[in-house]
């Protein structure tokens, strides 16, 4: 309604060649960046990772201290000004371990599903596009890993890789949680290819002699887009509650590496004398997850107004 | 119908066998040695070769998989390398109590989803509506231990000891061993924290599905008929909307066995339950073969019914679904 007041009170005779809302000619992206726009919550869980991101860049600056460093004359501190969240068993300051714990949430969250995405959409593509044998190959493959319970699996395969510290220990977790999700690119886009490969401008493109690999990175990959963004925003959430879950149970990376779910597993032992030690690195995971939730479902229907 | 479940029922045995394989390899492909943890301080290569004799360890991995079959199909599901025990045993011990944390939470979840779900879609977009997906967003985004600690900290620490933190009582007529704590009212004590917080998640989800798809349903031409020809609001919602509703909760509901089964295991942890799930991840962490290959059969075995439950249960909320 603004705008078409905006409009009739411009002067008789000025050009007026586009007015400031929706009109027919914009772009399907454009749309769907200004339904993204207009969605607060999907805003508020942008700003809530946005903010968990910078976080993790600048830990090393915003971390008042080393968050391996033990100190045993100030073990179990309760929350102060010297100690904001307090101190563990080690006398480790707990806001130091969240805000680097951060590093490992973010980091295994967006890898592994990035991992799975990039092995995930090329075989579901394949199998798709190219059908028959190569399907089927792939195809029950990617049911094996999907019969299995997710955390089964997951378990299974981080005693295989044998959990350990640091960097090396990270790459582990992200790779089991990668191998977990794979199925699920690969399932989405095989069944988005299936449709969008009977449309008529690809067989346009066929006709004229396109090969194959560029009708399926220009004309197919492209189409199928909007699931994939939304799928890889909400299994972000998703890998880090996996993450958390399996540093709790002691096989995620391991210690000193500072860790939220491993932390808080730590901590529970302590939950009746200390409760802020189980409750910090809690709700860090629980801030963090909400906001990719948040975002991912704002994307959601930003890409596909029909599913609001 | 018969045929369907008849055939559904056959591809059970496939897909068990797949799952347990598969566990088999990945268990043997998993870096250290049972034996080592079996003899500790008596470890020589002599006493280690005699010990992976007498467990078939040294045979290869398909011998020794078909060999595992063959005394499963006897209903000898092998004896473990650590304890002694045989493992069926331990299994029987073990799954009722998480049978009935996973039943509970369940219906945690559909106490919480379905009036949650219904009013959410009723009252679309008022404060009802906005409080149902707030918090349902809320619930999906707290992992299972989270909740379990919040719980705590509110039942076991701020109500005085309301409810007990860890362990676990049996019902009466259900304890498995010669002396174990037995009492109706000490078992909900025990339950409650982790159904609940096993089933926060779940309830979450299917609000979210469940809102979704009574929006969908309440739109459609038949309720508006069943509306215009008089019937009240109660039969329309109950008897006609809700049921189509349900069809996609109840196959989100049936997948959602793979991270119950998962969750079960942190909820176990974090409350000390002697449940399925720690016994699975205590024996994946020792590397006990034959627990781990007993844990795998029943989650297995578990999955697959439950999906073929789930199957079978559409044509009764959905008359339209005939499976030939």
């Amino acid at each position: 309604m603004s705008t078409l007041r905006e409009v009739e009170l411009r002067p008789v005779g000025e050009l007026v060649l586009e007015p400031r809302t929706a009109s027919r000619s914009e772009a399907p992206l454009e749309q769907a960046l200004r339904r993204l726009w207009r969605n607060k919550t999907a805003l508020v869980g942008a700003a809530i990772a946005g903010l968990l991101i910078l976080v993790a860049i600048f830990a090393d600056v915003l971390a008042p201290q080393n968050p391996i460093a033990s100190d045993q004359t100030h073990t179990f501190e309760r929350p102060s000004r010297d100690y904001p969240l307090g101190t563990d068993q080690l006398g480790r300051d707990m806001l130091s371990r969240i805000v680097h714990g951060s590093r490992i949430s973010l980091a295994v969250g967006v890898s592994s599903v990035l991992f799975a995405l990039f092995i995930g959409v090329p075989l579901g593509m394949i199998a798709g596009f190219y059908g028959g044998r190569v399907d089927t190959v792939v195809m029950r493959l990617m049911d094996l890993i999907l019969a299995f319970p997710i955390y089964l699996l997951a378990i299974i395969l981080m005693i295989i890789f044998t959990p350990t510290a640091g960097l090396i220990g990270t790459i582990k977790v992200v790779g089991a949680i990668a191998i977990v999700r794979i199925p699920i690119y690969a399932r989405l886009v095989r069944g988005s290819v299936l449709s969008i490969k009977e449309k008529e401008y690809i067989e346009a493109c066929r006709a004229l002699g396109v090969r194959d690999p560029s009708v399926l990175l220009h004309h197919i990959l492209p189409n199928c887009l909007a699931p994939i963004i939304v799928t890889t925003t909400l299994g972000i959430a998703t890998s880090i509650i996996v993450e958390a879950t399996l540093s709790f149970l002691g096989l995620g990376t391991q210690p000193p590496t500072p860790s939220w779910g491993w932390d808080l597993k730590a901590n529970v032992a302590f939950i009746h004398e200390n409760p802020w030690l189980s409750l910090f690195p809690g709700l860090a995971i629980f801030v963090t997850v909400l906001g990719f939730n948040l975002f991912g479902d704002g994307l959601r229907d930003a890409l596909d107004p029909r599913l609001k | 119908m018969r045929t369907y479940i008849l055939r559904r029922l056959l591809q059970i045995v496939p897909t068990v066998l797949g799952i347990t394989f598969v566990v088999f390899l990945m268990m043997r492909s998993v870096p250290g040695d049972p034996v080592v943890a079996l003899l500790g301080d008596a470890y020589t290569e002599e006493n280690a070769a005699q010990a992976r004799h007498t467990y078939g360890l040294d045979k290869p991995i398909l011998v020794q998989y078909l060999i595992w079959l063959g005394k499963l199909v006897q209903g000898d599901w092998g004896t473990s390398i650590l304890s002694g025990r045989p493992v069926l045993k331990d299994v029987m011990v073990r799954l009722p109590v998480t049978l009935e944390l996973i039943v509970l939470s369940m219906g945690v979840a559909l106490i919480i989803a379905v009036p949650a779900g219904i009013i959410g879609a009723l009252r679309q977009n008022t404060w009802a509506d906005y409080t149902a997906t707030s918090v349902a967003m809320i619930g999906v985004s707290i992992p299972e231990f989270f909740a379990g600690v919040l719980l705590l900290l509110v039942f076991s620490l701020g109500l005085h000891g309301a409810l007990p933190s860890s362990g676990w009582v049996y019902l009466p007529g259900t304890c498995p061993m010669m002396v174990c704590g037995v009492s109706f009212l000490g078992n909900l004590q025990h339950v409650l924290m982790p159904a609940i917080a096993l089933g926060i998640g779940r309830a979450a989800l299917l609000t979210r599905l469940l809102r979704a798809s009574m929006l969908e349903v309440i739109r459609t031409e038949y309720v508006t008929t069943a509306r215009a020809k008089g019937l009240g609001e109660r039969p329309v919602v109950l008897k006609h909307a809700l049921k189509n509703a349900l069809i996609p909760t109840i196959t989100v509901m049936g997948l959602q066995v793979g991270f119950l089964i998962g969750g079960a295991i942190v909820v176990e942890t974090l409350f000390a339950m002697p449940g399925l799930g720690t016994f699975g991840i205590d024996a994946i962490i020792a590397r006990d073969y034959q627990q781990v290959q007993g844990f795998a059969l029943v989650t297995a075995f578990a999955f697959v019914v439950i999906n073929l439950v789930v199957d079978l249960t559409y044509s009764f909320l959905d008359p339209r679904i005939r499976y030939a």
